[in-house]
């Protein structure tokens, strides 16, 4: 009898305590690989490595050394730079092609949706060395077969084009995957808006502007933000495309610098600090995207 | 005997219960201790060539050493990040290990005894080696009088040319003895072919952008970023002079072109090489190897011959790149991971095969007289390309090694662009670099010399 009670006590303890640990593996998972490594990091930017089996208390020194380090505040500004690069071209350019492929008249759209979302698909590592040949100087498909400015331009070895080109690329890459999210926004739009502003009379541009743009503001705010956070995060294209930053560190990016200082210089400390100056930098950008957008008013 | 509940009262149902079956079989393949069978030695290396000749050449030491087995790992460019995290937590490095002469800098940083390499001179002197290698070459991998590796190559350097078109040029390479004599020789090859006002063939083709060529000129002359005891001599008049003269090439003489795509093995700069656009280049013997496999349909055009001197009679010859072996600290039986050193390093059979896929001369010098050495190289137009590797073998010049290489060759690719393109005079260029890399040494100088040292407690 009692042994039957027991029985029943650890079964109805068990059905309470089974959800938790059904959704144990995540939060084991987030502590062990997400927690720890953020807590040690922090920790981290405030010693430097002495070799490999020692650190040593360096205080706020990462930090204001990291301030005064033209190579960072470079880094810093070509990050940003294509960041503001895919807010002005890249964005317009996703959602231009998602009106275009939600229109009537277009035809083959299936395959079209495909195509312009095809370059995601294709691992950054080859898009890099793709593009590399394509803005070669002399023998690249852009220089060799349009005249642009009537000049022969430096895409990768002029420091000013650098990043345009690094631009361009990810232009290539991510528009058709942003266009994705908006044809879906654009799809979720009722009809019926468009007809009664056409009632009353409104042009083209007059209900995509009352009625196209307010009904995506949730996608666009979204799009925005997950773009800006990836924008900073930019490593792989420009490694690859300028050969680890070249030329004089034009093409160089914030995590880039990070991953040399950490991986290659054996600073771990300094690279700790740069990962959570960028993390306060994208906290900073994200937070102030979504309240201008709106995402934070009650509806 | 009654199953006591069945299936449909685990909570959650059947789904969940399977999910918790799988997971607990897994546990146990994950966990359950490997098999293990006389002595492993890990062997971490970063290059497929390699890869590929190890595979074939591990069972003949397998068989040599019956209850040794051998694990070769290729991880490719990812395996420093590896080493380094491994050696960083005190567990998981290799036993054995291949580095390249860029990345072996970071792993020499800190105090001395905490470097994660064996010293492995007391070997190489016991058994004899060191008079039997080409000591110069031990260099890139020895820091204050500690030898971490030893030498997979030698890495010389010659001039590789398109024989052709240089003398319809009118100029006989084989005659060209100093760098005047290039420059001359470069300004006639130096042409506009079709009378459109551009230039359509280069004489050389030189990196402008990374420290690549220019350090081959600077080794060439005896310079060198660093000095034997880790002193910053980028700033030295030699090395200012030498960029004088690199810089000199592209916008006084304008006989270089710099390098088409990021470096000298990109297609884009095969390309050239094949419509003629460049006439010569530096070349490594690891360069003649890549280009054999990347254009072999150039074949019998190219030849060789030792690099410009810079005075009559000087040394014809620099060295570019390099790999070394080492045993890791971690290594349980250092001496049987130095039997396989010896083995993938020192055997001549394996020697003469790497030659052949490869083109990489050893710094062993027994080995050098072997035929194949002296063999005609058909990708030449039939020049024994070996014999001239190792005629000028004798003369590599040192390359000292140091723990911040990593940051300065970082800051020297800076340096040289900047002084190319005019921003800077190399002097200035040269003489901020050396600031630079001064600075960041002292500031961890400063740093270790005193202050809380928080020791990871690892071996």
């Amino acid at each position: 009898m009692n042994s039957e009670r027991n029985r029943y006590n650890f079964w109805h303890q068990q059905q309470k305590i089974a959800p938790y640990l059904f959704i144990a593996p995540f939060y084991i998972l987030f502590i062990v690989f997400m927690g720890y490594p953020l807590i040690s990091s922090l920790i981290m930017s405030f010693y430097e490595m002495r070799g490999f089996q020692s650190r040593i208390f360096v205080g706020i020194s990462n930090f204001t050394d990291l301030l005064r380090d033209p190579i960072f505040w470079k880094s810093l500004w070509n990050t940003t730079y294509f960041a503001l690069g895919t807010l002005i071209l890249q964005l317009p350019i996703a959602l231009g092609l998602a009106i275009l492929l939600n229109a009537k008249f277009v035809k083959g759209k299936n395959f079209l949706r495909l195509a312009f979302f095809a370059p995601v698909l294709v691992a950054g590592v080859f898009v890099a060395i793709i593009f590399n040949l394509i803005f070669d100087q002399r023998a690249g498909l852009i220089n060799n077969e349009f005249i642009l400015f009537g000049k022969e331009i430096g895409w990768l070895s002029k420091g000013e084009y650098v990043m345009p080109a690094v631009i361009l690329t990810g232009v290539w890459q991510w528009a058709g995957f942003n266009m994705i999210f908006f044809l879906a926004g654009l799809q979720g739009i009722r009809q019926e808006l468009y007809e009664a502003a056409a009632v009353d009379g409104a042009n083209w541009w007059q209900s995509f502007v009352h009625i196209t743009l307010p009904s995506l503001r949730p996608v666009i705010a979204f799009v925005v933000v997950v773009s800006m956070i990836g924008s900073f995060q930019l490593f792989d294209l420009p490694y690859i495309l300028t050969n680890g930053g070249e030329p004089a560190d034009a093409g160089s990016t914030i995590v880039m610098y990070l991953y040399k200082n950490g991986f290659q210089f054996m600073r771990l400390g300094y690279a700790a600090t740069i990962g959570w100056v960028l993390f306060i930098i994208i906290a900073i950008i994200s937070i102030a995207q979504l309240k201008l957008l709106g995402i934070f008013r009650e509806e | 005997m009654r199953i006591p509940y069945d299936l449909e009262s685990f909570p959650l149902g059947k789904g969940p219960m399977v999910m918790l079956v799988l997971f607990l079989i897994s546990c146990f393949f994950i966990f359950a201790p490997a098999e293990e069978k006389g002595e492993n030695l890990e062997f971490w290396i970063f290059a497929n060539t390699h890869y590929e000749e190890y595979q074939a050449r591990i069972p003949i030491f397998e068989a040599q050493h019956p209850d040794v087995n051998v694990k070769l790992i290729n991880y490719g460019g990812t395996m420093y990040d590896k080493l380094l995290a491994a050696l960083l937590s005190g567990f998981g490095a290799p036993d054995v290990v291949e580095v390249e002469i860029t990345p072996i800098g970071r792993f020499l940083k800190g105090a001395i005894d905490e470097i994660g390499f064996v010293d492995l001179r007391p070997r190489l002197e016991s058994e004899g080696w060191m008079e039997k290698l080409v000591v110069s070459r031990l260099t890139p991998w020895s820091y204050r009088g500690k030898i971490f590796g030893i030498p997979h190559d030698l890495h010389p350097v010659v001039l590789l040319y398109l024989d052709d078109l240089f003398k319809a040029a009118g100029v006989e390479m084989t005659e060209i003895e100093t760098w005047d004599d290039f420059i001359n020789a470069g300004k006639k090859a130096t042409r506009d072919l079709d009378g459109d006002g551009k230039i359509d063939q280069y004489a050389i083709v030189l990196d402008n952008k990374t420290e690549s060529d220019y350090f081959n000129l600077l080794l060439q002359r005896g310079g060198g970023f660093f000095d034997v005891d880790g002193n910053v001599v980028i700033d030295n008049e030699i090395a200012i002079e030498t960029l004088a003269f690199f810089t000199s090439l592209f916008n006084e003489h304008k006989i270089a072109t710099p390098v088409y795509g990021t470096w000298h093995g990109d297609p884009s700069n095969f390309a050239a090489m094949q419509d003629g656009k460049i006439l010569s280049v530096l070349a490594p013997d690891w360069y003649v190897g890549i280009l054999k496999s990347q254009v072999p349909q150039m074949a019998g055009k190219w030849k060789a011959i030792g690099m410009p001197a810079w005075e009559v009679g000087s040394r014809r010859t620099t060295t570019r790149g390099g790999t070394m072996i080492g045993i890791t600290k971690q290594c349980k039986n250092p001496d049987l991971a130095w039997e396989l050193l010896k083995f993938a390093y020192f055997d001549k059979a394996g020697l003469i095969n790497r030659y052949e896929t490869t083109r990489i001369i050893p710094p062993l010098k027994d080995a050098w007289d072997a035929p194949i050495y002296k063999e005609p190289d058909a990708y030449l137009g039939g020049q024994p390309l070996g014999e001239l590797f190792i005629e000028l073998a004798p003369d590599l010049p040192p390359r000292y090694q140091n723990p911040y290489w990593s940051e300065a060759a970082d800051l020297l690719n800076d340096a040289i662009f900047n002084a190319v393109t005019e921003k800077q005079t190399p002097r200035e260029a040269l003489t901020e670099l050396a600031e630079k890399v001064r600075s960041i040494i002292a500031k961890d100088q400063e740093r270790w010399g005193e202050g809380i040292i928080d020791e990871f407690g690892t071996e």
